[in-house]
């Protein structure tokens, strides 16, 4: 077996697999819509949730510019206004019941500061539990509080006869977040949707490539001629690969889109590492492939071996340094667990892999067994 | 590389089991190059569990064989470069034209670039495949699916081309025209082992092995196997054929009797004396309208049916 002979069976296999994906529309819809629409079912979720954004206030001013503030906040779009309430106590009994995503505490003084040109306190507490939601409710709290501020600065300093740039802003909100002090917010969950997402995604698309030639009867043709087992793997691979990146591609685009968060760090090198790792799910993809006994099968096995784990065992809802310890070592040998650290240290930390090294050599390696085990498959599926 | 010292094919005893099922039991032959040598049986007879072994797919379960004198068991890596295979079902991708196929197949088989477009140019002179070329093979009718394929089989230029059932489905003319396809390849010194169970196709073989229940049970050119047959051979037109196959089978007169399309194919002993009369008074007996009894030429499939008959065989 020569070398040139290797490259020219691995590539006709690539070839012939990339003009399956380009020619199937089955194909091009998983490709191009699936994660689009994922991402996007995610985001209605989110949406949805913040329709229904209601909120407590504590007034301790009681002033024309607390009322004013409190009103502004009802008659957004984003929050409904629950109830006035006395103390602290209540604020917690409410938003542990979850009647109220947050309360602002209006402080002592307010509507006096305001009125002097000076800087009035506002206190907004969050449910941290639910993690999303509050992250977004603090954004949009923080944006309706920003634009209520202007329009106060604007009419004090007209009043004044001096310009608004010298005026001091007069609502400052402090946050501050009840039970998940982190606060993993969507700039939290986006990346991890994509490591979960593109998981899936790299299964699903293997997971048909050779029983669907075994049900074909082309399969026969490929048993019968020269290709060794790890050619094929390779071949059906290559295509899938560059496919797994543009969709990378395509998530960031959509969570930058829909969400309006990107990656801060080295986009580059998380295109990079996403291959490295996704190199894993598609030869999972292969495994599972040559194994299955029909192509339903092997797209429910796939769907459910990445889709579960990478849900519940790395990180991605549930902290890994929480789990019992089996589970601890168990999510060490899911690759998405490497790979949500990185991706998230890039989206969030605007690092490049520099400091990650251990977690990408970790996929690479993980990628390589993979693509071993898989080639061992399907040379067992030959027999 | 070519071995051409030897023959093409050497089969030894070669044995394939599913569990209890004997599949290929025992059998034996040798194929010289340059022959079409027709594998001749019903389905299910052991034809392609005998190819596929051939071909490096399933390794025997006892016996052995070499194939342009490479073992089937142990040189597989090397015999594929040498062999070409087309599969009883169709094997090419439907959603690739022919010329992407046949490139593919180029590929696998390790032929260059440039030798490959070469290689299309001829293949499609020698097949007639220029209105197919860039056609998808799935849009294809089965006839030209079948050259198509075998176009694909014989990309890289093996010295042995195994073709199982290549004809099935397909129409009488295309038929024809794949077995001027075949004759061609053993004329330009392929060695050729084709299976059928058709009849009329096994004339066209050089030698003919018939097989029936995973057991070689004749094998010689058909010529020879038809002169093995005794007695005559007569075609019997009736308006129930199925009840009048069943009372001329309770005559013992009658060696064999069996339908091929509509019509009774019947043979009775050579030294029969008016056996028109006979078999019309039997089947009168049975209250069947006879509406033609007329003599035929003997084909392979009466051999074939009085050799299973003799080997003790039910029903097939």
């Amino acid at each position: 077996m020569s070398r040139p002979d290797t490259l020219r069976r691995t590539l006709a296999v690539a070839r012939a697999e990339w003009i399956h994906n380009w020619r199937d529309p089955r194909s091009l819809a998983i490709i191009i819509a699936l994660p689009i629409m994922l991402l996007l079912l995610y985001g209605y979720a989110i949406n949805f949730e913040l329709r229904e954004l209601t909120f407590a206030v504590q007034d301790w001013d009681r002033s024309e510019q607390s009322a004013d503030l409190i009103d502004t906040l009802a008659r957004s779009d984003y929050f409904t206004f629950h109830s006035l309430v006395e103390t602290g106590e209540q604020i917690e009994r409410l938003i542990e019941g979850g009647e109220v995503r947050f309360a602002i505490v209006i402080m002592p003084g307010f509507g006096e500061q305001i009125a002097a040109g000076k800087t009035g306190r506002v206190q907004v507490l969050l449910d941290g539990a639910d993690s999303t939601t509050a992250g977004i409710a603090q954004g949009y709290l923080e944006g309706v509080m920003r634009a209520h501020s202007a329009r106060l600065m604007k009419r004090w300093a007209k009043s004044r006869g001096i310009p608004a740039s010298a005026a001091q802003p007069p609502i400052q909100p402090e946050p501050r977040v009840l039970y998940n002090p982190e606060l993993k917010t969507a700039s939290f969950i986006v990346p991890g949707l994509i490591a979960v997402i593109m998981t899936m995604l790299a299964a699903l698309l293997t997971s048909g490539c050779i029983v669907r030639e075994r049900e074909a009867g082309s399969f026969e043709g490929l048993a019968s001629s020269p290709i060794a087992p790890v050619e094929i793997i390779i071949g059906k691979l290559l295509p899938y690969a560059g496919i797994a990146v543009f969709d990378v591609m395509l998530c960031i685009a959509t969570g930058g889109l829909i969400f309006h968060i990107w990656p801060s760090g080295d986009r580059a090198a998380l295109l990079v590492v996403s291959l490295v790792y996704l190199i894993a799910s598609l030869s999972i993809g292969l495994t599972i492939s040559s194994v299955a006994r029909s192509h339903q099968v092997a797209t429910l096995i796939a769907f459910l071996t990445t889709m579960l784990p990478t849900m519940l065992l790395t990180g991605f809802v549930f902290p890994v340094r929480s789990m019992p310890k089996l589970l601890q070592y168990i999510s060490q040998m899911i690759p998405a667990t490497h790979f949500l650290v990185v991706i998230r240290a890039i989206y969030l930390k605007g690092t490049g892999v520099g400091p990650y090294i251990r977690e990408v050599t970790a996929l690479a390696l993980i990628s390589l067994v993979f693509v071993v085990v898989a080639a061992k498959a399907f040379r067992k599926s030959l027999e | 590389m070519p071995r051409d010292g030897g023959p093409a094919i050497e089969v030894n005893a070669l044995t394939k089991r599913f569990g209890d099922f004997v599949a290929v039991d025992h059998i034996s032959f040798t194929i010289d190059r340059g022959e079409v040598f027709g594998f001749l049986g019903p389905n299910g007879a052991g034809k392609s569990t005998t190819i596929r072994m051939l071909s490096g797919l399933l390794l025997p379960s006892e016996g052995s064989a070499t194939v342009d004198g490479l073992d089937v068991g142990t040189e597989t890596a090397t015999l594929r470069t040498r062999i070409g295979y087309m599969p009883q079902l169709f094997s090419l991708y439907p959603d690739l034209t022919t010329r992407e196929n046949l490139e593919f197949y180029g590929g696998l088989y390790g032929v260059g670039d440039d030798a490959i477009v070469r290689r299309i140019e001829e293949l499609t002179q020698t097949i007639g495949l220029q209105s197919v070329l860039d056609q998808l093979t799935g849009t294809l009718s089965t006839g030209w699916r079948q050259r198509a394929a075998l176009a694909c089989a014989i990309v890289h230029e093996p010295p042995i081309v195994f073709l199982d059932e290549p004809t099935s489905g397909v129409d009488q003319q295309a038929r024809q025209q794949f077995w001027d396809l075949i004759a061609d390849l053993a004329a330009g010194g392929t060695t050729v082992l084709v299976t059928t169970h058709l009849m009329e196709e096994a004339e066209r073989c050089t030698r003919l092995g018939m097989i029936s229940r995973g057991s070689l049970i004749a094998l010689d050119t058909p010529r020879a196997l038809l002169e093995t047959l005794e007695g005559l051979v007569f075609v019997v037109d009736v308006d129930e054929p199925l009840a009048g196959v069943r009372a001329l089978s309770e005559r013992s007169f009658v060696r064999d009797v069996g339908l091929s399309g509509t019509r009774i194919r019947v043979r009775v002993a050579e030294d029969l004396s008016d056996v028109r009369a006979r078999l019309g008074q039997a089947l009168a007996t049975a209250g069947i309208a006879v509406r033609e009894i007329r003599p035929t030429r003997p084909s392979l499939e009466d051999v074939f049916v009085a050799l299973v008959g003799d080997a003790g065989g039910e029903d097939q």
